[in-house]
């Protein structure tokens, strides 16, 4: 199983194109979409519960053991990289594919196992058409697989203060420098 | 297993194998091997970065001219395009810069290549690029998958020198490398290419329509066909007369040419070859060795050939695929016109055009007559004359002359001769086994070597006989075909004794 | 002035009045079931399940989209978001609400994913899902699975064979399938629910991967029956394209859950 969704990462990072959106689009922004989303704390938060910072997001899902973590370690390991003072501005938005087992209370055991600092980092529900868009917004592909398992890519976007998405990438396991340079460029 | 660590192991194991053969095989030049893509990483690129210039086929860009590696910006675009493929055939080609084989680009070993991928708002369907010349996962096209109207861009060192094939690699694949979409990517040596007074583009494809060769209107593309490598057409520059006619590629007497030729594919492999010229050198498959004095050179699909020659003598010379029904019943037949003055010292061109009637057998109906007689029974002895001068006159006159005289002290005369009047039947042995040693005839010794003419059957030889006995003033007589059996028997002779 | 005034007024109940209603019922029913798709849903699994659902007899038209963006102003193409729709978005318009007399009946192309899903989302629907496309695409005039006959696969890759530029049909115009459902083959990609579901390699020939059933979720990644190169084509061209994307060759029909509710 681990193995199997460590391949998915891999492969992640095979198949996918690492993309901005280009100057010529007109004025992208992930807060474009409005859905009504649920934190870990089961409070309802609007996607752009983070405007006015510098946001990493991205989506995963609570079942499976080798994601998980790796996505929240590749994380942690972006912010560690990021100047002090981006660090403390910086806000970690994570949205669950799986509405249905990463209800708000899994989503906080998930939080305290890992212990992920709730004040800044937010584990999101949302409910299966709003997973969808918000993936299609941020170009990630995912499938639930017949055993409720899911088969995706796995996209890191920063979001500039206005949510418009400034740089994407699927390495998975390290620090991106070219994320780490955005988010430290002034 | 991750496909990532598979194909490094394939390509682990293709190098291995590849290194294991070299060892075996001194390479057909003197120099050592080049390093590949080892010794293919010349740092980083310098200077301001180069637009590439592409060029359309036949044509090829100039020389890059270049000591350090630089930064190249590649555009290409995807078009797809509805073109004659034959004459009153449509054919709907996907292609990279709008011609097939697409757009030639050319770049030096070293180079750092920014590659932007475009494809046209028009276009039907999405594409991607494979660049044979790239290492990197799927050769770019894992880069370069591109929705219409939309353009992706990936960067590539070009590690190894070489001419490489590159083409589209969207599902299915075979379709749309079908349709044309193949082209060729020079990666030159850092020290260049030697100067040639012209060079040209060439690449073959197969192409599978629904209608027969030639069938008029607008074809589709034929799957089963594909799959069952039946091809309708095989071309030249992705049409019939793309390189014939006005479009036939010129030259002069006196030039040397390089051809860099590729074979597009998706299924034949190419035997190319230049009708009236020879191939001075091949760098087969596109590699770094070269092959001297080639006439037919094999191209693998998905591969290609890089080729020389020097022009002497002028006229219409044509490159075919020898396998050769390809080349005329599918269309693969490209024309170089070479224009300049003759050179009749080394070819001459038709000289002469005379009667040639063959020496021997020159009325085969005498013998034919004779031999349905003999075979009926009713042969006569003006039949089995008639037939023998005609044998005569086909094998024996070569040494004993028309005139049976013979040649002075060398071959004995047949003409009244003493020594055949005293024994008929001995001529029967001497025709079927050869006669070596001292023979004395009308008073002269000839000692000579007279092989066993045992080809000639019974028939034959009873004919040949009975006509010396009746010729130039022999005193006749006749010899039966079951007397040569006879005595044909009762030679003891050696296997495969015969002329 | 008056004669202005009325003429407004006849173009205006004209607009009103045109093309069937939303009210009417635009779908067929499709009862679903068992289904071998060209996109297994799990490594050992070919089989998908298709609920029932309605789909769509025609494609959805310049002018039906023209009335969703004149009660939607947000989906104008001088409005969209730029995270729904890129630059090419309804460009084939002759203004902001008019598609034009021209192309006014053909299928409306230029239309991102996130258009096409609030247009259906307007009435009530949603796109179809990919097994749901696949399988009422499956069907000919006589058969409900045509996929085998290579009469039928060759009409379909014939499609592939022409060039994009020319016009495209108005909507409905080609034959009923089985289902009586048209213009699934032959005239324009087709946005799915599930378009970002694909999974498929960008480098094709990395499907068919032997050691499939090591990789989690390589059934998305491995086409089967790779001679319906038809569908294969189709999934690469959904697979292409982001949802934000639009192409003057995709264009969508809406669906629903068949069932007590619509």
């Amino acid at each position: 199983m681990s193995l199997r969704n460590r391949i998915v990462l891999v492969l992640a990072v095979l198949a996918l194109p690492l993309t901005a959106p280009h100057a010529g689009e007109r004025a992208a922004s992930l807060y474009q979409l409005h859905e009504r989303l649920l934190n870990q704390d089961g409070k309802p938060i609007d996607l752009d519960v983070y405007r006015g910072r510098k946001v990493l997001v991205t989506m995963f899902y609570g079942s499976c053991q080798a994601t998980c973590p790796l996505i929240i370690d590749t994380l942690r390991a972006i912010e560690r990289k990021a100047d002090p003072l981006q660090r403390d501005e910086l806000r970690v938005l994570l949205v669950s594919f799986d509405p249905e087992r990463d209800t708000p209370g899994a989503l906080r055991e998930i939080a305290a196992t890992r212990h992920i600092d709730t004040t800044r980092w937010t584990l999101a529900h949302a409910d299966p058409s709003a997973v969808r868009r918000i993936a299609a917004a941020l170009g990630i592909q995912y499938r639930k697989l017949p055993d409720g398992q899911f088969s995706h890519s796995t996209i890191i976007s920063v979001l500039d203060a206005g949510g418009g998405i400034t740089r994407q990438s699927a390495d998975i396991g390290r620090a991106d420098p070219e994320l780490v340079s955005v988010i430290n460029a002034k | 297993m991750t496909k990532n660590t598979i194909a490094v192991l394939l390509m682990a194991a293709m190098f291995l194998a590849g290194c294991g053969t070299a060892e075996k095989t001194p390479p057909a030049s003197s120099a050592a091997d080049t390093g590949g893509s080892r010794k293919g990483d010349f740092g980083p690129p310098q200077g301001e970065p180069v637009h590439a210039v592409l060029a359309s086929p036949p044509n090829v860009p100039p020389p890059t001219n270049r000591h350090a590696p630089a930064k190249v910006i590649v555009e290409l675009e995807v078009i797809e395009v509805e073109k004659p493929i034959a004459e009153g055939v449509t054919y709907t080609f996907w292609t990279f810069g709008g011609t097939v084989p697409g757009s030639f680009i050319r770049v030096r070993q070293g180079d750092t290549v920014e590659f932007h991928l475009k494809n046209h708002p028009g276009n039907k369907m999405p594409h991607n690029i494979d660049l044979h010349g790239v290492t990197g996962p799927g050769g770019g096209a894992a880069s370069s998958f591109t929705a219409p109207g939309h353009q992706s861009t990936f960067t590539f060192k070009a590690l190894n020198q070489g001419l490489y094939v590159y083409h589209c690699a969207t599902a299915p694949v075979g379709m749309h490398v079908a349709n044309g979409m193949y082209g060729l990517i020079l990666i030159e040596p850092p020290e260049g290419l030697t100067p040639v007074d012209q060079e040209f583009y060439v690449m073959q494809g197969d192409f599978y329509t629904v209608g027969k060769y030639r069938e008029k209107g607008h074809q589709a593309f034929d799957m089963q066909k594909a799959i069952d490598e039946n091809a309708t057409y095989v071309l030249f520059n992705g049409a019939e007369s793309a390189l014939t006619g006005p479009r036939a590629l010129k030259a002069k007497t006196g030039q040397h040419i390089r051809m860099f030729v590729g074979n597009g594919g998706p299924n034949l492999i190419s035997s190319f070859h230049l009708i009236g010229e020879i191939f001075d050198k091949v760098q087969y498959e596109g590699g770094t060795h070269f092959q001297e004095n080639v006439q037919t050179t094999l191209i693998p699909a998905g591969g290609a050939v890089t080729v020389e020659f020097n022009t002497e003598v002028p006229g219409n010379y044509v490159l075919v695929d020898h396998a050769i029904f390809r080349a005329f019943n599918k269309g693969a037949v490209a024309i170089l016109e070479v224009s300049g003055d003759p050179r009749p010292e080394i070819y001459s061109g038709k000289q002469g055009d005379e009667v040639y009637l063959s020496d021997k057998l020159s009325n085969p109906a005498a013998v034919e007559t004779a031999a349905l007689a003999s075979a009926s029974g009713t042969l006569t002895k003006e039949q089995q004359v008639k037939a023998g001068e005609v044998l005569f006159k086909g094998t024996c006159s070569a040494c004993h002359q028309d005139t049976g005289a013979g040649i002075p002290n060398v071959f004995p005369p047949l003409a009244k001769s003493d020594f055949l009047a005293a024994n008929h039947k001995r001529a029967i042995g001497i025709v079927l086994n050869g006669l070596t040693g001292p023979v004395s005839v009308n008073g002269t010794t000839y000692n000579s070597v007279m092989p066993p003419m045992s080809q000639f059957n019974d028939d034959e030889i009873a004919n040949i006989l009975t006509y010396v006995l009746n010729s130039w003033g022999n005193d006749g007589g006749a010899v039966t075909s079951a007397e040569v059996t006879a005595q044909r028997a009762a030679t003891k002779r050696t296997e495969g004794a015969a002329h | 002035m008056a004669p202005l005034i009325s003429l407004l007024a006849l173009v205006g109940l004209a607009g009103v009045a045109g093309p069937p209603a939303q009210a009417a019922d635009p779908g067929v029913l499709i009862a679903g079931g068992r289904f071998e798709s060209v996109l297994p849903p799990a490594p050992d699994e070919k089989i998908a399940v298709v609920a029932p659902f309605r789909l769509d007899v025609a494609l959805v038209s310049n002018t039906d989209f023209a009335r969703f963006v004149r009660t939607r102003p947000e989906w104008r193409r001088n409005q969209v978001a730029g995270l729904f729709a890129d630059e090419g978005y309804l460009r084939q318009w002759s203004s902001d609400t008019e598609p034009g007399t021209a192309i006014a009946r053909q299928p409306v192309t230029y239309v991102s994913w996130f258009a096409a899903s609030a247009y259906c989302e307007s009435r009530g629907a949603r796109l179809p899902r990919w097994y749901e496309w696949e399988l009422a695409a499956a069907a000919s005039a006589t058969s409900r699975d045509a996929r085998r006959d290579p009469a039928w696969r060759q009409q379909i890759l014939d499609w592939y064979s022409t060039s994009a530029r020319g016009a495209l049909p108005v909507t409905g115009a080609t034959p009923a399938n089985y289902y009586g459902v048209r213009d699934l083959h032959g005239v324009v990609w087709e946005w799915v629910e599930d378009a970002g579901s694909m999974l498929v390699s960008d480098d094709s020939r990395e499907q068919g991967d032997p050691n499939r059933n090591r990789f989690c979720g390589s059934g998305a990644l491995s086409l089967e029956q790779k001679e319906n190169y038809a569908m294969m084509m189709r999934i690469a061209m959904l697979s292409s394209m982001k949802a934000a994307y639009s192409s003057g060759s995709m264009g969508f029909r809406c669906a629903t859950d068949a069932g007590l509710h619509r």
